[in-house]
């Protein structure tokens, strides 16, 4: 090649990469620019005192612990369906499904991964309103349509992720244990499985962050404004993206949309803690398995 | 010696009949029409070009070629368990491997101790003894030549190990189960000469527990250690 277009080349990598970190700077400055005259205690519990409020002895109402903690139950309870589900899935693409299936499940799965965000909030909807109609009317949108809706959205990730890395394993990895006498689900669940444990838990990362941000889905399907926190799967609940979504379409004084920015930066600080919490499980799982390839 | 006492006599030594095999990988003829014998209790070795499917062969003993997507195997493939020969395929897959064991050209140790390496197999089959897994180690490993070298730091990563350290606890490994076979594929092409001398030092002294079939490359470290040489080329398998 040119050595010219190899320097052009290089040159607009570069560019590209400091465009990339130039740009999470100015959204982070801007965040906490605007964010952080409102981050105060009051402004998660609100007329409560924190410690009643933190130990549900008197409900918050007029500020963000109910948002937050249903934001955190939230992620959680859609991890959880997602987790063995999606874990299982890739197991079953990269190991069991036969060739004639798979481009039939890659499709599907690519299908799912393509799907917009308010297609399955609104998917969750009518399973609701179905449930509500044959099951029971006890039945609304609730807590746990839209962990079960957000889980449909983050399993593509996880199965992707856990389906690839069993896939890429060298093949001498992947007999070890066989040749051992290690039947085929021993190996998976002893072998294959905890050397690609943190490719898994990348996958999960990216599900955590989905589940975090996503507005669409939880606004069909059970999210509210002044709900409380959740006192069971079948409640309505309150969530920080949802309320950054309303109090900034529809904010009546600066001092409110100032309270979103300040959401913001909590939602973020919530993201950051989670990413790092899976971060220190991912190198410890790196450290345990790592490789040797 | 009398035909028939000279018949009698090699029929008890050996362990594998192969048969007419053939083993496809997609379309391709691999193996084709296959037949040769290995003897019990002796290091056999195959020899041949690259590609020609002598790790083929291996997989097809202990058929791990299952394994392989794509890869089919015909033909006649038995071993000699308990005095009688009994075709691969009809025994359950799990016990075959147990019986059979294999050990890779690139060292595999698990990312876990070099106890737990060691013990891997037994927790497979359900073992729970600790006295008896712990005196199972210590066993492998010294058959293995590697007790002197490990024993104050069995809890230590086995990634710690040198390239033939590895390779001996694979063996150390694979012969916990007390296989009646342990296959070998170039066993000693991913280590240097010295490890290369101590791995083939191990081999004949495993020799007298169990059946030897080694693919290598190295006609001088052949020479060292088989009872007998086979040479795989254009489909044959011949002395």
């Amino acid at each position: 090649m040119n050595r010219f277009v190899e320097y052009q080349i290089k040159i607009f990598c570069w560019i590209s990469g400091i465009a990339l970190i130039c740009a999470i700077g100015i959204l982070l400055a801007f965040l906490f620019y605007k964010g952080t005259s409102s981050l105060n205690l009051s402004l998660i519990f609100g007329k409560t005192r924190p410690l009643d409020g933190l130990f549900l002895n008197t409900e918050v109402i007029d500020g963000l612990f109910p948002a937050i903690v249903g934001t955190l139950l939230l992620i959680l309870t859609s991890i959880i369906w997602a987790i063995p589900i999606g874990v299982a899935g890739g197991i079953y693409l990269a190991e069991y499904c036969n060739k004639k299936w798979k481009p039939v499940f890659n499709l599907m799965l690519d299908i799912l991964a393509g799907i917009p965000s308010i297609l399955v909030g609104l998917f969750g909807f009518t399973v609701s309103v179905f449930l509500h109609k044959h099951l029971s009317e006890h039945i609304y949108p609730c807590f746990i349509i839209s962990s079960l809706a957000l889980a449909c959205l983050v399993l593509p990730y996880i199965i992707r992720t856990t389906e690839q890395s069993l896939v890429n394993l060298p093949f001498f990895i992947k007999t070890t244990g066989l040749a051992l006498g290690a039947s085929r689900l021993q190996n998976i669940l002893f072998i294959l499985i905890p050397y690609n444990l943190s490719h898994i838990i990348s996958g999960i990362i990216l599900a955590i962050g989905r589940c975090a941000e996503d507005t669409a889905v939880i606004m069909l399907t059970g999210v509210v404004a002044m709900a409380g926190i959740p006192n069971s799967l079948l409640s309505q609940y309150e969530a920080l993206p949802f309320y950054i979504f309303y109090i900034s379409s529809d904010y009546n004084s600066q001092e409110e949309l100032m309270r979103g920015f300040g959401a913001c930066i909590i939602l973020l600080s919530i993201c950051v803690f989670l990413f790092a919490l899976s971060y220190i499980v991912k190198r410890k799982a790196a450290m345990r398995f790592a490789t040797h390839t | 010696m009398p035909p028939i006492h000279r018949k009698f006599k090699s029929m008890k030594k050996i362990k594998i009949r192969i048969n007419d095999l053939n083993c496809f990988y997609k379309k391709k003829l691999v193996l084709k029409g296959l037949k040769g014998e290995m003897e019990e209790k002796a290091i056999t070795t195959i020899m041949g070009p690259s590609g020609v499917g002598k790790t083929t062969l291996l997989m097809v003993i202990n058929r791990l070629y299952e394994s392989i997507p794509d890869c089919r195997a015909e033909g006649m493939v038995e071993i000699k368990l308990d005095g009688r020969y009994i075709e691969v395929h009809k025994l359950p897959v799990t016990t075959l491997r147990k019986k059979v064991g294999m050990v890779f050209q690139v060292p595999n140790p698990l990312p876990m101790s070099i106890f737990k390496n060691i013990a891997f197999p037994l927790k497979l089959s359900g073992v729970k003894d600790r006295k008896y897994i712990k005196k199972k180690v210590d066993q492998a490993l010294k058959d293995a030549f590697l007790w002197g070298e490990v024993k104050d730091r069995l809890n230590d990563s086995a990634l710690e190990l040198s390239g033939g350290q590895q390779q001996r606890l694979c063996i150390a490994r694979a012969m916990i189960m007390q296989p009646e076979v342990l296959l070998l594929d170039e066993p000693t092409s991913s280590l240097d000469m010295e490890a290369a001398l101590r791995i083939a030092e191990l081999l004949k002294s495993l020799k007298e527990k169990c059946t030897l079939v080694v693919v290598s490359h190295y006609a001088s470290l052949t020479r060292r250690i088989s009872d007998s040489v086979l040479t795989l080329e254009n489909g044959n398998l011949t002395k």
